[in-house]
């Protein structure tokens, strides 16, 4: 008989007595105890390929235009956290720069350097760090209030000058998606599975 | 003596068993401090030590910071005719002037309704752990997890000002500068956010073991 405890209230479970189910939680709190996913390494692998190439369309390209006096400003997404930086909130733009831009970063490139060798059947160095660094900066990771925050920004404008949406905006918007498909594609309990495939 | 109980819960604690808050792997308690979790290597305790009194402090800073990112200007509009202060609520009323309804009431919730409702709630199961009776545990975990889900939405101006300032630059025109409570407000989204991550769900149920 093995027993999980509940992370969220303590309660232990007996495991031979919970119906084998995609999604398991307390019966208590209603934490989620495990989850399986149906997507394959090969999947999650897609799916953080293509974020990659996202990102990098979001951060190159340009976000939004503005228009005014015939002349075009094109805001990126750097430009946003320097111009804060610029007027001396440089701790605003770190915050902007960390949640909207690194965390996403480092979130496909751990999870590219996780997986990639699971695929290839080698193993990685560093999977329990890396792991704790993910696990630590989910909450932190903010591509989707990013996304919000700059429609706010567009209809601000929008009633005094001639704004519009640029392909970094579509870009990132996808990217949001990706990021959500990329982590509902990971479970934790799925991940330690493949990594520890990979250990043999 | 409260109503007749069956039987109090079995815990992980009453069993001797750990459970790693990161990965969720439930392991036997090891004797001596500083025990690590076997698959992931994270700091295992029964209850996360001091969750409360961090959790209270960073509530405390920042319903203080909440204040003057409510009350003070966090940003300033140049024009031609005129320098216009905006503090979070003037803007959510600028919006909804120009007839952008759904998007003014979404900043109005996310940057007023959501920190305050993020205190108040902090503040009721911080209050309630501390007194050693929390009644409804259901309940007050649901809204602890409402909280720590929302949080982040409340960067969502901080998101929308980096956009303005960077694209409002036209000297002859209009500038947009940012005025320093913005950094208060941007102080209360990630205090809470911390203060979320700091609390140890657990010390909303142990009330119903008293193990």
């Amino acid at each position: 008989m093995s027993v999980i405890v509940c992370h969220a209230c303590d309660l232990a479970h007996r495991l031979d007595r919970i119906a084998p189910a995609a999604r398991v939680r307390c019966v208590r709190c209603r934490a989620e105890l495990y989850r399986t996913s149906a997507a394959g390494v090969d999947t999650a692998l897609a799916l953080a390929s293509a974020a990659l190439v996202l990102f990098i369309i979001a951060n190159v390209y340009p976000l939004v235009a503005f228009k005014v006096n015939g002349t075009t400003r094109l805001a990126t997404l750097a430009g946003a956290a320097r111009g804060l930086y610029d007027q001396g909130y440089a701790a605003l733009g770190l915050l902007v720069i960390f949640t909207a831009v690194l965390v996403p970063l480092i979130q496909i490139l751990a999870f590219l350097y996780l997986l990639v060798p699971v695929r290839l059947g080698w193993r990685a160095p560093g999977q329990q760090s890396l792991f704790r660094v993910l696990a630590a900066l989910r909450p932190w990771g903010m591509s989707e209030v990013f996304v919000l925050g700059a429609i706010v920004a567009l209809v601000k404008l929008s009633s005094e000058a001639e704004v519009a949406p640029r392909v970094a905006l579509i870009a990132y918007g996808l990217l949001m998606f990706m990021l959500a498909a990329m982590a509902s594609a990971t479970p934790t309990e799925q991940f330690w599975q493949w990594i520890s495939r990979g250990r043999r | 003596m409260s109503a007749p109980r069956v039987r109090a819960p079995i815990t992980g604690r009453s069993l001797g068993l750990r459970v790693c808050t990161r990965c969720r792997t439930t392991m036997r308690a090891a004797t001596g401090a500083g025990q690590r979790c076997p698959r992931c290597y994270s700091p295992v305790h029964v209850r996360r030590p001091h969750s409360l009194a961090t959790t209270a402090s960073l509530v405390i800073t920042a319903a203080l910071l909440y204040i003057p990112a409510n009350v003070l200007p966090v940003m300033r509009t140049h024009t031609f005719f005129s320098d216009e202060d905006d503090t979070i609520m003037s803007g959510v009323i600028s919006l909804a002037h120009s007839g952008s309804w759904p998007v003014a009431l979404l900043v109005f919730f996310a940057s007023i309704v959501v920190p305050l409702l993020k205190l108040i709630a902090l503040g009721e199961i911080l209050i309630a752990v501390t007194r050693g009776s929390v009644r409804q545990p259901q309940q007050r975990s649901r809204l602890f997890r409402l909280v720590e889900y929302v949080g982040r939405w409340s960067m969502l101006d901080v998101f929308a000002m980096s956009l303005l300032v960077a694209l409002v630059q036209v000297q002859s025109l209009a500038t947009v500068e940012v005025r320093p409570a913005a950094l208060a407000f941007a102080g209360v989204v990630v205090l809470t956010m911390l203060a979320a991550q700091s609390f140890d769900e657990r010390l909303l149920w142990d009330g119903e073991s008293r193990d």
